[in-house]
C-alpha cells in the first residue's frame, strides 16, 4: 500500500526515513499519473520495510511539489538519507521504476 | 554455405530485439524514440510555458481545473542498425574444417551472427546497413528496412563467406575502419561489430578511442569479440614444434607452445582483461563469442538480456 505523503509530514516521512523512499508527484486529473499509480501500489506492497513508496497529489501539496522543481507529472524522485539520488519524468513500466528503485537498496 | 532455412537462424527472427537506448528511427515499431512526438502514446503533463505553442494544450484539463498543462507523448519508431564484421585474414583462424560451416573460422562465425541478426531486425521491420572492413571499408550499404535490402544484404554476406579466401585482405585497420563508419553514420544507430580485436592488441586505447568516437556521435555499440577459446586464450596446442604463422603479416616463429604458454596466456589475459574493464566504462556492451560454444550460447544469454 502506497503511502500519501503530505507537504506538512514530508520531512518527517520522507527527508528523516532511515530506508529509501519513493515519491510519485501525481494528480487526479492526469492519466499517465493513473498508469503509474497502479504499479506504485505494486511496488509498495512489494519492498514494503525495505523501501518506503508513496505519493505526493500535487495540488494538494503545492510546498514540496515547488521545493523539487516538479513542472511534469508524473514525477517520481528517489530519495536515500534525505537527498534525492535519482528522479523520473513521464509515464514508465513497472519494471523501470524497479530497476532504479534495486540500486537504492 | 549458409542454409538460410536453418532453423537455427530463423528461430532468432522472432525474438525481437529491443535497443536498450533511445535510437532515432523512422516509422513506427517497437523502440523508443529520442524524440516527443504528438502522435502515439501520452506519456506526461508538463505545465505550459507562457509564449509556446497552445496546439497541445490539454483543453479539457483547462476546462475542468484551470490548469494549463501541455500534453506530451511518447513516440515509437524502429531502430537503424549497423552491422560491422572484420575480414582480415586473421579472422580466418582457425580453418578448422572438421567442425560446422559456421565454427570453421572466426569470419564464418561472425558472418552467422550478422546473418542472425538480420534475420532478427527483418522480422521487426528494423532497417540494417553492413559493413565489411578488409583493406579499409571495403563494403558500407545504406541501412534500408525494405525485404530487397535484407535479401541484397543476405547475398552480400553469402558472397564474402563464399570469396574470403580467394581474395586475401592485406592487414586490417579496424581502428580507421570504425572511425570511417562513425563519420558516415549520420543518424543514430546500433552498431554491431564482429572481430578478433587482433590488430589492436598491442594498443587497446586506441580501440577505446574510435569506441568513444561512435558512442559520442550518439550510437549504441555492441562488440562481439570473436575468438577460439582454446587455441587463442589457452593455447592449448600439443608439445610438438610448431610452426606459427602471422595470418595478417605473414611472420614467422617456430616454438614449442609449452615454452610460451604461461607468458602467452598471461599477456592474452592482460588483453582481455582491459578489453572487458574498459568497454562498459565507455558504455560500450561488450560479448565474448568463442566459436566453440556455437551461435545458441553466444547469442541467446544476449537477446534473453535484451528482452528483459
Amino acid at each position: 500500500m502506497a503511502i500519501h505523503f503530505t507537504d506538512v509530514e514530508f520531512e518527517k516521512d520522507v527527508l528523516q526515513s532511515d530506508i529509501p523512499v519513493i515519491v510519485d508527484f501525481w494528480a487526479e486529473w492526469c492519466g499517465p499519473c493513473r498508469m503509474i499509480g497502479a504499479s506504485i501500489e505494486e511496488l509498495g506492497n512489494d519492498y514494503a520495510g525495505k523501501v518506503k513508496v508513496g505519493k505526493l497529489n500535487v495540488d494538494e501539496n503545492p510546498g514540496v511539489t515547488t521545493k523539487y522543481g516538479i513542472r511534469n507529472i508524473p514525477t517520481i524522485l528517489f530519495f536515500k538519507g534525505g537527498e534525492v539520488v535519482e528522479r523520473h519524468v513521464g509515464a514508465v513500466p513497472k519494471r523501470a521504476i524497479e530497476e532504479k528503485l534495486l540500486k537504492l537498496l | 554455405m549458409i542454409d538460410w532455412n536453418d532453423k537455427r537462424l530463423q528461430q532468432f527472427g522472432y525474438l525481437g530485439l529491443r535497443a536498450r537506448q533511445v535510437v532515432e528511427g523512422f516509422i513506427t515499431g517497437l523502440h523508443k524514440s529520442p524524440f516527443h512526438g504528438f502522435s502515439v502514446e501520452f506519456s506526461e503533463h508538463r505545465l505550459y510555458n507562457t509564449g509556446e505553442s497552445t496546439r497541445f494544450i490539454d483543453w479539457k484539463l483547462f476546462a475542468r481545473t484551470d490548469k494549463l498543462f501541455i500534453k506530451r507523448f511518447e513516440e515509437e519508431t524502429n531502430l537503424r542498425c549497423r552491422l560491422k564484421i572484420d575480414g582480415s585474414e586473421s579472422m580466418l583462424f582457425p580453418n578448422d574444417k572438421t567442425q560446422a560451416t559456421e565454427q570453421q573460422t572466426k569470419f564464418n562465425f561472425s558472418v552467422f551472427l550478422a546473418a542472425v541478426f538480420m534475420t532478427s531486425f527483418r522480422s521487426q521491420r528494423d532497417a540494417v546497413g553492413l559493413s565489411v572492413v578488409n583493406d579499409g571499408l571495403t563494403l558500407h550499404t545504406t541501412a534500408k528496412s525494405t525485404f530487397i535490402h535484407h535479401q541484397f544484404l543476405m547475398s552480400q554476406l553469402q558472397s564474402h563467406l563464399e570469396n574470403v579466401k580467394k581474395t586475401p585482405a592485406p592487414q586490417t585497420n579496424l581502428v580507421e575502419a570504425l572511425h570511417e563508419v562513425a563519420e558516415r553514420i549520420h543518424r543514430r544507430s546500433m552498431v554491431v561489430i564482429f572481430s578478433d580485436l587482433l590488430d589492436v592488441a598491442h594498443n587497446t586505447d586506441e580501440l577505446i578511442d574510435a569506441l568513444q568516437h561512435l558512442r559520442h556521435n550518439g550510437n549504441e555499440v555492441i562488440l562481439f569479440h570473436t575468438l577460439d577459446k582454446k587455441f587463442e586464450e589457452q593455447f592449448d596446442f600439443d608439445n610438438a614444434p610448431h610452426k606459427f604463422i602471422d595470418l595478417e603479416n605473414k611472420g614467422v616463429v617456430k616454438i614449442r607452445p609449452a615454452e610460451v604458454r604461461e607468458m602467452y596466456r598471461k599477456n592474452f589475459a592482460k588483453l582481455m582483461s582491459e578489453i572487458r574493464t574498459k568497454s562498459p566504462q565507455y558504455g560500450v556492451e561488450y560479448i565474448e563469442a568463442d566459436i566453440a560454444a556455437g551461435l545458441e550460447n553466444v547469442l541467446l544469454p544476449f537477446f534473453a538480456r535484451r528482452r528483459m
